[in-house]
């Protein structure tokens, strides 16, 4: 949609068109199979599909020259078109969110996880505003609380709705909205749409809310512990050195220059390594908002 | 433009191109304005309309948006339309007004100008202070999305860069219009100037010429109306210069005789003069007059005295060369100018020749008519070196050759001058001659011959010049007749006269008349008007004057003198022919005019009475007399035979030294005193000394 508003106010963008064609080429290929000419890298749509583009297109080409292997950046329109991506594993190398991995960690392994703002890990959290009166999450029965993202959302729903369980509310005590995204979910509570907004710990200090907002305004009413950040996975089919060597490949961005350039293109402190295990507390989270039917 | 020095002068080429450069200017300025106004009018509408497409674009696309709370998404939303141009803010209101979105362009200067006094960033604040900004274009549209009101999206665009641009493109088109409109009148008075001005100047120039005399014509390049105004002019001009050829003919030339007239020798002369002085050489005129014109005009007619005329000028350049110039002054005076002449011997004879050819008898309308003429000559440089001193010299010796008797020519000599001057000087004497007191009365006494009783006196004018003594009458009396002095001096005479008759009448003594002689001059100013105020003054009986007239003025026009006579007859006063027998002596004067008394002249007197032909001219004039009933004076009595010879004759009257030398009016006084009372027969003397006599008139 913003790509037409762009092209209806006469503002194109060379590079941002470009970025739109590659991933209007990738849709069009439908994302299909892991080549065995090359490898399929798959971002989840938390972004537009054009940021998305133009921030994981560096790491697509670094990977290739790393791997020596083509990988090829597929950028999904929805989520749910992702989602079906990965259910029908299509994607070699994929980013998505915590609550995705567990869902699909049966066909994929994760070997790394983001570092975000400098920091590895996370925490889901319940904004409300400062003159709200709002001290206690007590208060928000029967309250709207705006979360960020959607039922899907880790950070964005999940975590706060477990705060929320976790202080005796249930889902029917308040009023659920979905912002797009986290950083929405809070500007939604600042607009006054909204009386909490669940999002991540982080968020306020992102510079893109601080430009949308004023996050003086806002106080957190409620933090989770810290989960490790959104992780990156590749299938379990992959071969164990082709698996280390991607691994390998992420971490190692830090490392160096050029990797530091893909990193600060993805808007990512730094990829660390992770296992499985270090998303159980995410997995405690998930059965007891969404109910052990939503684990594999 | 003398006289309008301070009024700006500014040519037709000026005014024109002024006014079509101001209608140019104005045309072009009103139809700059009106496009660049459309121009503006229309762009604002693109303005809106652009406005209104984004407007409603984020209408549309909002919704989602705002359904799914992606702030950031109406964030770029309103920062995209924010970042078009012209556009001051982008604001996405909540159905309650709560601002869900807004990007405001803090660098515009209508945003500047208010959020200088507080750095406030309240949107709504910003937007009331924005509001209603004339430059300002406030667009809102609402969101709607399933009948469900989400809000409004407010967008406001700045009409500053258009109004800028207003002005930029109107200064872009003025200097454009000026430079056009300097260009256009540049090309516009070029072309007047080459159709217009060029041929009004040619005009211009022409009449200037045609002004100085000169025959101009214009070319006639066009058809149009400066080609009209052309052909006019050229026919115009043509006019003049046959009007001026006429005017220079008839400036230059004689009408009647078709010679160059005075003006035209003048010029002839001139010419000659500058001519002579280069070469060296001489050259003669000759100035010629027809002796006693008057006289044909008056015995034959004016036509006949113009066929004299015509035909003497013809004569006279028959004789001539080519170039000499026969050039005829006014009235019966020829001018001749004969260049290189050697000598006064070529200068004499061509003289000879034109006085004989004028001299030839010529038949004019049937009768043979003599003219005779008088030549005065002057030779270059010797008698002068000017046109006027030639001229004068010429007429001089014209004078004098008139003087020395008829057909003869002389040349200018330095005595003329002489007399010349000395006439000058006493003209100039003669002026304040009666103020100063210098006439003097003198009478000399008339006697009845037959009793020897004293009758009367003629009245005789004495002239006493400080310088020069006493001056003859016939020196002064000439000049002051041709000077026209005569009249004051008559008048004064006359009324001398009048008051000594009164004087001596109350005395007593009084004559029984006083004759006075009367010029034909001062005859011709009223005189009889004049006579009778005096007789009226000192009570003078019109029968106490007699009035001496010679033949000369029987001359002028007879009606005139004739009229006259008749108011001097019905005053009463006697009237006296003069000098009879000298002039004219024509009988008819006897008959058309009736006069009292005849007076024989003293030259007839002076030959009596042994001299025949004078004795058988007085018995005649006396048998004529008595024929006639006139009375008879005779002038010049000297001695006792001459006045025995015309006592026995019958000649009532006589006056002359014999008898009584004019005496001054003391003297005269004292002789009527000296007369008995009522006898009037004085002793007449025997041994007289002679003196001059002067007489008046």
């Amino acid at each position: 949609m913003l790509k037409r508003l762009r092209s209806l106010l006469s503002f194109p963008s060379p590079s941002r068109g470009l970025a739109g064609l590659a991933v209007a080429l990738a849709l069009v290929a439908g994302a299909a199979h892991g080549s065995e000419k090359g490898l399929v890298l798959g971002v989840f749509p938390r972004l537009h599909a054009s940021e998305t583009t133009t921030r994981y297109t560096p790491m697509a080409e670094h990977l290739s020259e790393r791997l020596g292997i083509k990988v090829t950046l597929v950028v999904s329109r929805d989520f749910d078109a992702f989602w079906q991506g990965v259910e029908e594993q299509r994607f070699d190398i994929v980013l998505y969110n915590q609550l995705h991995y567990i869902r699909s960690s049966r066909t994929y392994q994760v070997v790394a996880h983001n570092k975000e703002f400098g920091k590895s890990t996370l925490a889901g959290a319940l904004y409300v505003r400062k003159d709200s009166n709002i001290t206690s999450l007590a208060q928000l029965r029967g309250r709207t609380v705006l979360f960020g993202g959607g039922e899907d959302a880790m950070i964005g729903y999940i975590a706060p709705m477990y705060l929320l369980l976790k202080a005796g509310l249930t889902r029917n005590d308040i009023t659920a909205r979905f912002a797009v995204n986290p950083l929405n979910s809070v500007i939604g509570v600042a607009r006054k749409l909204a009386d909490a907004a669940g999002s991540g710990d982080a968020v306020v200090e992102q510079p893109a809310l601080r430009k949308a907002i004023n996050t003086d305004e806002l106080v957190v009413l409620a933090v989770t512990e810290q989960l490790l950040h959104l992780p990156w996975a590749v299938r379990r089919n992959m071969p164990s050195k082709l698996r280390e060597t991607i691994q390998n490949a992420l971490v190692d961005l830090e490392n160096s220059e050029s990797g530091r350039r893909v990193l600060k293109s993805a808007v990512l402190s730094g990829i660390g390594r992770a296992e499985d295990k270090d998303y159980n507390p995410h997995r405690i989270m998930v059965r007891a908002v969404a109910g052990s039917a939503a684990l594999p | 433009m003398q006289g309008q020095g301070r009024v700006m002068r500014l040519g037709l080429g000026a005014k024109f191109t002024l006014t079509v450069l101001t209608i140019l200017a104005c045309t072009m300025a009103a139809n700059a304005l009106y496009s660049l106004y459309t121009s503006t009018r229309f762009h604002e509408k693109q303005l809106v309309e652009r406005g209104r497409a984004l407007g409603r674009l984020i209408s549309l696309v909002s919704p989602e948006a705002i359904l799914s709370f992606d702030f950031l998404l109406l964030n770029e939303y309103t920062r995209q339309v924010s970042a078009q141009p012209d556009v001051v803010y982008g604001v996405i209101l909540s159905p309650d007004g709560a601002p869900l979105s807004a990007y405001i362009d803090r660098g515009d200067p209508l945003v500047r100008e208010r959020t200088q006094e507080t750095a406030s960033d309240d949107v709504l604040w910003l937007l009331r202070k924005l509001d209603g900004d004339p430059v300002l274009i406030r667009l809102e549209f609402p969101i709607v999305h399933n009948d469900a009101h989400l809000g409004r999206f407010l967008v406001g665009i700045s009409k500053t860069t258009l109004n800028n641009e207003f002005r930029r493109q109107l200064e872009v088109q003025l200097m454009a219009l000026t430079a056009l409109v300097l260009f256009l009148s540049m090309a516009i008075f070029l072309a007047f100037r080459h159709s217009v001005l060029f041929p009004i100047k040619a005009l211009i120039s022409a009449s200037r010429d045609v002004g100085r005399g000169q025959h101009a014509m214009v070319e006639v390049k066009t058809e149009d109306e400066l080609g009209q105004l052309a052909i006019a002019f050229n026919a115009m001009a043509e006019e003049v210069r046959q009007e001026q050829a006429k005017l220079h003919r008839q400036a230059n030339f004689d009408t009647l005789t078709g010679l160059p007239n005075r003006l035209m020798a003048l010029d002839r002369i001139n010419h000659a003069i500058s001519r002579a002085s280069r070469s060296s050489e001489k050259f003669a005129l000759f100035f010629i007059d027809l002796d006693n014109f008057k006289s044909v005009n008056d015995s034959l007619g004016h036509a006949v005295g113009d066929e004299l005329l015509v035909a003497t000028g013809a004569r006279v350049q028959a004789i001539l060369r080519d170039a000499d110039t026969v050039a005829r002054l006014g009235g019966d005076e020829f001018l001749v100018l004969v260049p290189d002449v050697v000598n006064e011997l070529q200068a004499e004879e061509i003289a000879e020749r034109l006085v004989r050819a004028i001299s030839q008898p010529h038949t004019l309308s049937g009768r043979k008519v003599v003219a005779r003429c008088s030549v005065g000559i002057v030779l270059f440089p010797e008698n002068g070196n000017t046109v006027a001193s030639l001229m004068a010299n010429a007429d001089n010796a014209m004078y004098q050759a008139k003087a020395t008797g008829q057909g003869s020519a002389i040349f200018f000599t330095e005595d003329m001058n002489t007399r010349l001057r000395e006439r000058m000087q006493m003209e100039q004497d003669l002026n304040q001659a009666l103020e100063l007191g210098q006439f003097e009365l003198y009478f000399q006494p008339i006697f009845d011959t037959a009793s020897g009783r004293h009758r009367g006196a003629e009245v005789l004018l004495r002239w006493q010049h400080p310088e020069r003594g006493s001056i003859s009458p016939a020196v002064f009396i000439t000049l002051a007749e041709a000077t026209g002095q005569i009249v004051g001096i008559g008048d004064w005479v006359l009324e001398q006269t009048c008051r000594y008759w009164a004087q001596w009448h109350r005395a007593g003594l009084g004559p029984e008349f006083l004759a006075i002689n009367i010029s034909r001059v001062q005859f011709r100013k009223r005189f009889s008007r004049r006579l009778s105020e005096l007789i009226a003054i000192y009570e003078v009986p019109p029968s106490a004057l007699e009035l001496e007239i010679t033949e000369s003025v029987l001359l002028d026009d007879h009606n005139h003198v004739a009229e006259e006579l008749n108011s001097l007859r019905a005053i009463g006063v006697t009237l006296s022919l003069d000098d009879f027998g000298t002039g004219y002596s024509s009988l008819s004067y006897l008959k058309r005019f009736r006069f009292d008394v005849l007076k024989i002249d003293r030259s007839f007197v002076a030959g009596l009475p042994t001299n025949g032909e004078d004795v058988s001219l007085v018995n005649a004039i006396l048998a004529m007399a008595k024929g006639l009933g006139l009375a008879v004076v005779a002038e010049g009595v000297e001695h006792r035979e001459q006045l025995d010879f015309l006592t026995e004759q019958g000649c009532a009257l006589a006056q002359g030294f014999f008898l009584a030398r004019p005496m001054d009016r003391q003297a005269y006084a004292a002789f009527l005193e000296n007369i008995p009372v009522g006898e009037g027969v004085v002793q007449l003397p025997r041994n007289r000394n002679k003196q001059r006599i002067v007489r008046a008139g």
